[in-house]
């Protein structure tokens, strides 16, 4: 939206006006020289036939008398005629200038007295006739006809111009137009620009950038949902947090109701802390591009194994039977870090959701070349038209546990997405509640 | 005065429905917006504390099935939405108060007194009736000096204070003894079969015995002075 323009770029429009007046101007002058002198060469040539025309009209004529006719009248062709007769008098002289008869007959150049004259000689028994022009004169008249030969393009070349600058200009207008919507938007103003009107040439180019504003858009709506989302969801901890502090300082007099609302207020710090936690994890999921390199081999049975050891205290606590399954590696390629955290979150959901004395299997096998983890619970399960919602962020599921930040299963689904690998929930045959399902893409690398 | 709570986050409704029964108030505490509305249809409460995002029913709707059905019980909205198009939608909706999470408790407090203040017509939070001067806020109810002496304070208890309080709302309004017990426990309070005239019997021995009237065959009412 800056209007400094970088010094290597070049306006298109400029470029093309002084390009197409440059080649008109150009065009113009060399057809305005050639024309110029092929006028000349013309009527040269003409003005010879005229001479040669003129002698043989005489020609047929009678022998003049020999008198010498002095005519003063000056021909304004510059013509001068001079007839001899054959003994060699002079009698016609249709000018006052004299000219030397001509040994050569037909064509000739003389020059007399500093001017130049073209002279046609022909003889016959009677007469010897030889007319002769001035090159003056002709090259003066050559050239006015030259010269209108040539007006018409003078006149045109730059009512030439003059139009193709506005078909240019006019041409432009659609970018120019553009350019201003553009740089008269405001900064989050991702609304697609106007593509009627365009030429063809501009119109991809506007039409890609419609798609890239569109595509910012949704990112841009996402984050918008997301920071909503998060500050509604901070409040619920933090609303808790406040009564149960309040709630403290009002059960001074009673050790009783101290105690618990001590342990309340210790609840409601880890539930914040929790949120928190995945909070950022989420913030780091989305901001990290870890699809491109940085793929390690990893024993997905090793993993899982690692993290239901994590999980151990925490089912033991809420009796339930955590187990894990499976006993070769099953190699993948992926981000040990990311697929720990996806393995816990699921394990942590079917152990928080699991009642009491409830199971909790976590199944690793090969499959199709590709790998497949299950986490599968005793739980009370989520209703087949609920599940896909559940990965919805801020959902928690109907049995509400108070530390539920409602981004697990977001959580998980994003690093399953980067994975290439699928997540799904679906309904655990053997134990009756909840199975969800991470199926990965058999590796690339060897 | 009995309350409904409706809060879906079970921190906040633990804490709040324990602050709430220290204030006296009998408070039942649902969950999620179909039992608010299934309660809200078969109860009476003196008001309700609804929370907005509510599973399976928002607190929106219930508020406006609860207009729907001309039930005109205080609604006082206690919601994380914080967006003005929220609270315009809330209060017209028919909410009467607005409350933003994190709250203060105390302003939560003294919002349910006045709305339910306000539901009975008065203005003022302090009443005087028959010579006596009763301070819900401080819980202090004071015999006030006719014939020279000074000021008497007057100590109840806090089921006397609830009894009390019902009563003076409405002056000449006659309560049964079911209706008094409804206004004093939840759900989950154990009643004692007696327990109402015990605490009527405290309120006319502290206070004198004409404050409270008997109506027999239909229960007790404070006369319009």
């Amino acid at each position: 939206m800056t209007s400094a323009v970088p010094a290597q770029a070049h306006s298109l429009r400029r470029r093309l006006l002084v390009s197409v007046m440059a080649a008109i101007l150009i065009g113009s002058l060399f057809q305005g020289v050639s024309a110029y002198r092929s006028a000349l060469a013309q009527a040269d040539t003409l003005f010879d036939y005229h001479l040669q025309q003129m002698a043989n009209s005489l020609l047929g004529g009678p022998a003049l008398p020999p008198v010498r006719l002095e005519q003063t009248r000056n021909d304004s062709a510059g013509y001068v005629i001079q007839i001899w007769s054959s003994d060699g008098t002079h009698v016609f002289q249709s000018s006052h200038v004299v000219l030397p008869p001509r040994a050569v007959l037909g064509f000739d150049d003389v020059t007399q007295n500093g001017t130049r004259y073209r002279v046609f000689s022909v003889q016959t028994p009677v007469q010897t006739i030889q007319i002769a022009q001035n090159m003056d004169d002709r090259l003066a008249r050559a050239r006015s006809l030259a010269a209108q030969a040539v007006l018409p393009m003078a006149l045109v070349a730059p009512l030439l111009m003059l139009v193709l600058w506005w078909i240019i200009s006019r041409s432009m207008a659609p970018l120019e137009r553009t350019r201003q919507q553009v740089a008269a938007r405001a900064a989050d103003d991702l609304t697609a620009l106007p593509e009627s009107g365009l030429p063809e040439e501009v119109l991809p180019l506007v039409q890609e950038i419609n798609l890239l504003f569109g595509r910012l858009h949704e990112s841009f709506d996402a984050q918008r949902a997301f920071v909503a989302n998060a500050a509604h969801e901070l409040r619920s901890p933090l609303t808790a947090l406040k009564l149960q502090a309040q709630s403290l300082a009002r059960s001074s007099g009673d050790p009783q109701a101290q105690q618990v609302a001590v342990t309340r207020l210790n609840q409601g710090v880890d539930r914040a802390i929790a949120l928190m936690q995945q909070l950022l994890l989420l913030a780091r999921q989305e901001s990290t591009d870890t699809e491109h390199g940085g793929l390690q081999r990893i024993d997905l049975h090793n993993l899982s194994r690692q993290v239901v050891d994590e999980a151990m205290a925490q089912a033991q606590a809420n009796g339930i039977t955590l187990t894990c399954e499976g006993d070769a590696p099953v190699w993948i390629d992926g981000h040990a870090d990311n697929l720990a955290i996806l393995l816990r979150n699921l394990i942590e959901n079917a152990v928080k959701y699991t009642p009491r004395n409830g199971r909790v299997i976590v199944g690793v096998m090969e499959q199709d070349g590709g790998a497949r983890v299950a986490v599968e619970d005793s739980g009370p399960g989520i209703a087949q038209n609920e599940r896909e919602h559940m990965f919805e962020r801020f959902v928690r599921g109907a049995a509400q546990p108070a530390t539920g930040s409602g981004l697990g299963l977001s959580i998980a689904r994003a690093i399953a997405l980067r994975q290439g690998a699928n997540l799904r929930l679906v309904e655990s045959s053997r134990l009756g509640g909840l199975r969800a399902d991470v199926a990965f893409a058999a590796p690339t690398s060897k | 005065m009995r309350l409904l709570l409706v809060e879906d986050d079970t921190m906040i409704g633990e804490a709040v429905l324990d602050i709430l029964r220290a204030e006296h108030f009998a408070v039942d505490w649902v969950r999620d917006g179909t039992m608010a509305d299934t309660t809200l249809q078969s109860e009476t409460y003196d008001l309700v504390l609804l929370d907005l995002g509510l599973p399976r029913l928002d607190g929106i709707d219930v508020l406006r099935r609860l207009r729907a059905r001309r039930n005109a019980t205080p609604v006082l909205i206690v919601t994380a939405r914080d967006a003005v198009q929220a609270r315009i939608a809330g209060l017209d909706a028919g909410a009467d108060d607005y409350v933003l999470k994190p709250y203060d408790l105390n302003e939560l407090l003294a919002r349910i007194r006045a709305l339910i203040r306000r539901s009975q017509g008065q203005a003022d939070s302090v009443r005087e009736l028959h010579g006596l001067r009763l301070n819900p806020i401080t819980r202090e109810a004071v015999r006030l000096a006719h014939d020279g002496q000074g000021d008497e304070s007057i100590t109840l208890s806090a089921r006397e204070w609830a009894v009390l309080e019902v009563l003076m709302a409405r002056p000449g309004a006659v309560y049964s003894r079911s209706q008094l017990e409804d206004k004093l426990y939840g759900w989950k309070d154990e009643v004692s079969s007696n327990a109402v005239e015990v605490f009527i019997h405290g309120l006319r021995k502290k206070l004198g015995s004409t404050v409270i009237e008997t109506v027999r065959g239909l229960g007790y009412m404070i006369p319009v002075p």
